[in-house]
């Protein structure tokens, strides 16, 4: 049994959130000093079970044994102590410390006489040689804010990876590297894969990235996850960049469930254009969005594509740049204005950002449109409200709502409706949606999808800005994909020809040496 | 839709709730705790002192919670909106210094309540431009103000008290158009009526609720959260300069120490009313009980012969008490 011989051990690990499994019956094991990539696209999991792995997020069912013992982590720290440790995507380190003391934050008590007076000397002495055998270069004295992010991410690294052997005293810890190479400049870079080798006798890894080539280099296998599950295991010997792709998607794309055959012809007049925007996460974005046209914005994560959304309708108000609506003037985008010439706009985080719980639907709905529901002396019109709110319960069908009814009551799907009902209330012509469907149930996401058409039929156009690469491609008349904040390329996606998943994927992916030339530079 | 659809539904994202969360929850927005402890607090000192149940006393407490009430209704809605005004006892005790100096400069009768009203929609104008355009939590915002309009008012009487002499001024508060009701009490009467209304049945009243209860939703949604920080302010200012021109027409003066208990009594009455400190939850309408209980508890405990000192422990632990029950715990409790 491998039960024996594994560090670590998951299996038929699920973990489900009211629409969707994030993580579908996974299991996998980890030898030690083994070094195994994680791949998948956006959603397909990873972060889940690594969430899961650290004890963030607690599994609905399975089980997860470290060296043949039961292994159920309270917390990040508890996972820790016991052997599994994280390098996080954003920086977790605290910029006004000094390196040693970011080092070696929370075991400080190793250092302490009578457990509290600190022996400063003989932390930074630790602190200085773990850096210098990590081959970091620089003096941990320094405050850590004086250091490059690329440096900082490198520092975080090196904790996560040696401190458990060094200070915890774990043999064989497993560290998992979440994208641990997206803002390593290239020294850096090759100084993470130095240590990484430099470890392999004396821990494992779990290395998830987007950069295939190099997860091919460092791994000695590769686990596929793609919608929650596991859909393959293969020894990086095995592997090459083509097959990894066809692996992350391979989906079937059923036509009807976008209505493709319903999209609409984009008409001659442009509704939205942008040029030479720029702004938090994003440069010099030209696009031209025409009438009843749905824009597709696709790209990784990190790729600037929510924040474009944002700028687009001036809820972040873009740093330079002019957007010009219906052929009007050219003007830098603001809410007020947007919400006056009808543009709308739905954010990706629901929760955060998109809809009040604890409010009645129909206060949810009108809550952009004081104009409507007010006089102009002020006064809300409490009866026209109730009766829009009825009017788009009945046309969106809301399942489940009242106009008085608070919207933590509904379901994901039926939020969403009422999202959309705050847009389609007004006479909107624009429509910018980010993740319009995240955390949607499927009967309720194809009801969104033909309530899209039926807008673009109308002549409405849809800026379609989506984590999700078969929305994505079934939804959209053209298709930008963006990296690294900028429009990498754009492509046609008439109901005749569509383009694949993979191709998608290849266009999302950064190709190694471009990325890093303009990294470096 | 057919309902086998609703009940699916509904059985999915419904969160099991325990006996004890509903109850608690029924706690946090129902109407009967506040109104319940007026009753029990009526009838607790209706017993304990023989004074107290009399037409004199009514018309006293009438007379104290005016001030109390009027000072709060502005900044109800700024605690609705999820943040705090503590320059409410201040801008009471400028205005209160201002308006005694303007009435001896010139005879302006009642005119002084205008006066009144626009200084104190100035000052508070101040604190909502600071808020909004600074990005400064509105507790530091209004702890800095309450310093400098409280200096401000202290040169402005010297340290001593000042006396005017306009008895129409003072008919404003303490005369009578209906018997043992003094005036200051219609004037907050109305005022509280009305700024239910505009809680309840204005644009300004909801974009107060949609702020409260998810400032980032508001924004997204395209709300000027900026403009209307800076009228809820505005109004707390407007509100609580009116309270200072009558509480100075009532006691015929205006002191130094004018206001000075407003600053715990005006958070007290909001929260105990059941306005929630995290925002968007409650209401102006609530405040009257709110009132209702502090000027109930200071009033029966004087007659009790309870000494200040004490009644200060008691205050202050009622307050703490009511945000302990009001607050939701699954929710962070942030003040902006």
């Amino acid at each position: 049994m491998t039960l024996h011989t594994a560090r670590l051990s998951i299996h038929d690990i699920c973990k489900r959130y009211e629409a969707a499994n994030v993580v579908d019956w996974v299991s996998m094991d980890i030898q030690a000093g083994q070094v195994v990539g994680l791949i998948g696209e956006n959603g397909a999991g990873k972060s889940s079970l690594l969430n899961i792995l650290t004890g963030v997020v607690r599994p609905d069912s399975g089980e997860m044994r470290l060296d043949g013992h039961l292994y159920n982590p309270r917390d990040c720290a508890d996972a820790a102590r016991k052997g599994i440790s994280r390098v996080f995507q954003e920086q977790a380190l605290i910029p006004n410390l000094r390196v040693y003391e970011n080092l070696l934050l929370s075991h400080e008590a190793r250092f302490t006489r009578f457990g509290q007076i600190i022996e400063q000397r003989r932390m930074i002495e630790f602190a200085q040689d773990i850096a210098d055998q990590a081959g970091l270069m620089i003096d941990v004295r320094r405050p850590t804010s004086e250091y490059s992010f690329s440096k900082r991410q490198l520092i975080e690294i090196v904790r996560a990876c040696v401190i458990p052997v060094r200070v915890l005293g774990i043999a064989q810890p497993v560290i998992l590297l979440d994208e641990p190479t997206a803002s390593l400049d290239r020294a850096d870079e090759e100084t993470f894969f130095k240590l990484v080798a430099a470890m392999r006798d004396t821990a494992s890894f779990i290395f998830v990235s987007h950069r295939l080539s190099e997860v091919l280099t460092v791994s000695d296998s590769i686990i596929v996850m793609k919608d929650g599950h596991v859909v393959a295991k293969l020894a990086a010997d095995d592997a090459d960049e083509k097959r990894l792709h066809g692996l992350m998607v391979g989906r079937e794309r059923q036509a009807d469930y976008y209505h493709e055959s319903l999209q609409a012809v984009a008409g001659p007049r442009f509704a939205l254009q942008a040029r030479a925007l720029g702004g938090h996460g994003y440069v010099g974005i030209d696009l031209d969005l025409h009438e009843g046209e749905i824009f597709g914005i696709g790209g990784l994560l990190d790729s600037g594509k929510s924040e474009l959304g944002k700028g687009l309708v001036g809820v972040t108000p873009p740093t330079s740049g002019k957007v010009c609506l219906y052929e009007g003037p050219w003007r830098n985008p603001d809410m007020r204005n947007s919400l006056a010439s009808g543009v709308g706009y739905i954010p990706a985080e629901r929760l955060a950002e998109g809809i009040i719980l604890d409010f009645p639907m129909s206060w949810n709905m009108s809550i952009s449109s004081g104009d409507l529901f007010s006089t102009r002396a002020g006064i809300w019109k409490d009866r026209h409200e109730r009766e829009i709110a009825e009017r788009m319960i009945g046309e969106l069908n809301v399942r489940g709502a009242t106009p008085s009814g608070a919207c933590g009551k509904l379901s994901g799907g039926n939020q969403q409706k009422v999202v959309l009902a705050r847009w389609l209330c007004r006479s909107v012509r624009i429509l910018v949606l980010d993740n319009p469907t995240r955390g949607v149930d499927a009967g309720a996401k194809e009801e969104i999808y033909t309530i899209m058409r039926q807008l673009t039929a109308q002549g409405v156009a849809i800026v379609l800005i989506t984590d999700e690469l078969l929305e994505l491609i079934g939804m959209s008349n053209r298709i930008a994909i963006m990296q690294r904040g900028r429009i990498t390329a754009l492509v046609d996606a008439p109901p005749t020809s569509k383009p694949t998943e993979v191709e998608m994927v290849k266009l999302m992916l950064p190709t190694g040496n471009v990325n890093r030339e303009e990294r470096a530079a | 839709m057919n309902t086998s659809d609703v009940r699916s539904d509904d059985d999915a994202v419904r969160p099991r709730t325990s006996p004890i969360d509903r109850i608690s929850a029924s706690l946090r927005t129902g109407m009967w705790l506040p109104v319940g402890v007026v009753v029990l607090l009526f009838a607790f000192f209706s017993i304990a002192t023989p004074s107290f149940f009399s037409v004199r006393n009514a018309t006293g407490i009438l007379g104290q919670a005016s001030t109390l009430l009027l000072a709060c209704l502005g900044s109800s809605f700024v605690v609705l909106m999820g943040s705090i005004d503590l320059s409410v006892g201040a801008i009471v005790l400028l205005v209160g210094s201002a308006t005694v100096i303007a009435l001896n400069l010139a005879d302006l009768g009642a005119l002084a309540l205008v006066f009144a009203i626009l200084l104190g929609t100035g000052l508070g104008a101040i604190n909502g431009t600071i808020f909004a355009f600074g990005r400064i939590p509105s507790f530091v915002v209004t702890l800095g103000t309450l310093s400098v309009f409280t200096g401000a008012a202290w040169q402005l009487l010297e340290g001593r008290a000042l006396r005017f002499d306009s008895s129409v001024f003072e008919s404003l508060a303490i005369g009578q158009l209906i018997p043992k009701v003094p005036n200051i009490a219609l004037f907050a009467l109305v005022a509280w009526a009305i700024m239910a209304w505009v809680g309840a049945r204005t644009r300004f009243g909801r974009y107060m609720y949609a702020i409260g209860g998810g400032e980032a939703v508001a924004r997204t949604a395209g709300l000027p959260v900026r403009r209307y920080q800076i009228y809820a302010f505005a109004l707390s200012g407007a509100m609580a300069g009116l309270a200072g021109a009558l509480a100075t027409a009532r006691l015929g003066a205006a002191g130094p120490t004018l206001g000075q208990d407003l600053l715990l009594n005006t958070l007290a009455a909001i929260v105990v009313g059941g306005t929630s400190l995290a925002g968007g939850v409650g209401g102006v309408h609530r405040t009257l009980v709110g009132v209702l209980i502090i000027a109930l508890l200071d009033n029966g405990l004087n007659l009790m012969g309870v000494n200040q000192y004490t009644q200060m422990v008691v205050k202050g632990a009622v307050v703490v008490l009511a945000v302990l029950i009001s607050q939701d715990r699954g929710r962070q409790l942030i003040i902006k």
